[in-house]
């Protein structure tokens, strides 16, 4: 056996990637050195044999389908934009329900804290009565002023009195009581009637929101049609 | 065919110019993937896998032979099988002794030559070859498969084995060596011009 060296030469000279004085060089050599020649022919050999082997045919076709790609069909530019539209309007719709929901609630709560904060500050010298005063002017007094963020702290009066008058309750400050019940459902009828977002708005997000969908699918629909 | 004009078709998406280039090349990737895999079954869902994989990529062809950048991810479907079968393998059949035990060391696992089934299924020179090239390690028998099989030059090798141009030379050099060590085994079935060629220099 010769060194790898020249078999890796041998290898080479057989695929032609010698250059000239390196293949005359090699060649020499096998003529002079019978254990380099026979190593010639071993490598010749297999590369010949391996060379003659019969090319087998695929046993069926490998063509593609567009499904095995996941191709989809080309859609129109307008699609695009009835997607925006479409996610636009049901965005915002989702907004306009947030915001109904969770507005008055928050103002609320403000007015209901800074009661809270003006009946401690009163326990120490006007003691209860100072605070169910406070607690009826930031109740009434939006119905005062007729400010619109102050109609949205009287709001959830019906919704949040339980807690609160049990607070109270709990307390013993009979005299909070007094101002919510002639207030509460006045303001309470006020919140149903005044949404932060006009209905109406809802309603053209909504109806933008479907005939966006609509148009999307009826391209998509047509795209596949005229892609078969 | 005016595979040029094909290949920029099938970059911009055009499925039917990719089949007309599969139609071209099918047998030359069930070919090459059957003598790296060694199984029929094995070779016909890797050349699948390989032409959905150049489909998906063929926008990243830059150029240069096409052949080679196709078989570049042949290989890669071939190793991807090979790895598969890494994951799952087979439970050998390990001949039993008298007493109906297995043989912890079987005589012909440790023994050069086959088994007599392996013998019968060797008759012919295609598997003759086929079982000398499984038995090379993966990396040199996919050197072998390119270059001698499919006629493939050093830098198509190259590209399509992810191996660097100078190694491919070593590699192709200890294949053909080890593959004429296995074949010896076979002498008989060597179509008579090696034969031959053998006895002359000998």
């Amino acid at each position: 056996m010769k060194n790898f060296r020249d078999i890796e030469q041998l290898s080479a000279y057989l695929d032609g990637q010698l250059s000239p004085s390196e293949s005359a060089r090699l060649e020499s050599r096998i003529s002079s050195d019978p254990e380099l020649a026979s190593a010639f022919n071993d490598i010749r050999a297999a590369r010949g044999i391996l060379r003659k082997l019969p090319a087998r045919k695929a046993p069926r076709n490998f063509t593609l389908t567009r499904q095995m790609v996941g191709l989809k069909p080309p859609l129109p530019r307008s699609y695009s934009f009835f997607r925006f539209s479409t996610a636009f309007a049901t965005v915002l719709l989702t907004l306009t329900f947030a915001a109904n929901t969770v507005m008055p609630r928050i103002s609320f709560n403000a007015a209901a804290s800074v009661a809270q904060e003006a009946y401690n500050l009163g326990s120490g010298g006007g003691g209860p009565e100072v605070a169910s005063e406070a607690l009826a002017a930031a109740t009434e007094a939006p119905a005062a002023t007729e400010a619109p963020a102050m109609d949205m702290a009287a709001i959830p009066t019906a919704e949040a009195l339980p807690t609160f008058s049990a607070d109270t309750t709990a307390l013993e400050l009979p005299t909070a009581k007094e101002p919510l019940p002639e207030s509460a459902p006045q303001d309470q009828a006020r919140v149903k009637s005044e949404a932060v977002i006009p209905v109406i708005w809802q309603i053209i997000l909504l109806a933008l929101g479907l005939v966006s969908g609509l148009m999307m699918f009826l391209l998509r629909r047509s795209a596949a049609q005229k892609w078969k | 065919m005016d595979e040029p004009a094909l290949i920029q078709t099938a970059q911009r998406g055009d499925l039917d110019s990719f089949n007309t280039l599969i139609l071209h090349y099918q047998d030359m990737v069930f070919h090459t993937a059957l003598r790296i895999l060694g199984d029929e079954d094995q070779a016909a869902d890797a050349a699948q896998e390989a032409f959905i994989s150049a489909f998906r990529s063929i926008s990243t062809f830059r150029g240069g032979s096409f052949k080679a950048w196709l078989m570049r991810t042949v290989t890669n479907a071939c190793y991807d099988e090979l790895r598969r079968q890494k994951r799952r393998p087979t439970t050998p059949l390990e001949p039993d002794t008298e007493d109906g035990e297995e043989m912890d060391s079987p005589r012909w696992l440790a023994d050069p030559n086959m088994t007599p089934a392996q013998q019968s299924e060797a008759d012919e020179l295609e598997h003759a070859i086929q079982h000398c090239l499984d038995a090379l390690p993966t990396e040199f028998r996919t050197v072998v498969v390119l270059a001698d099989i499919q006629g493939m030059d050093y830098s198509e090798v190259a590209t399509a084995s992810h191996v660097p141009l100078g190694t491919i030379k070593s590699r192709l050099a200890r294949a053909r060596l080890r593959l004429r060590e296995c074949l010896r085994g076979f002498e008989e079935l060597l179509p008579s011009s090696f034969r031959l060629e053998e006895e002359r220099t000998s």
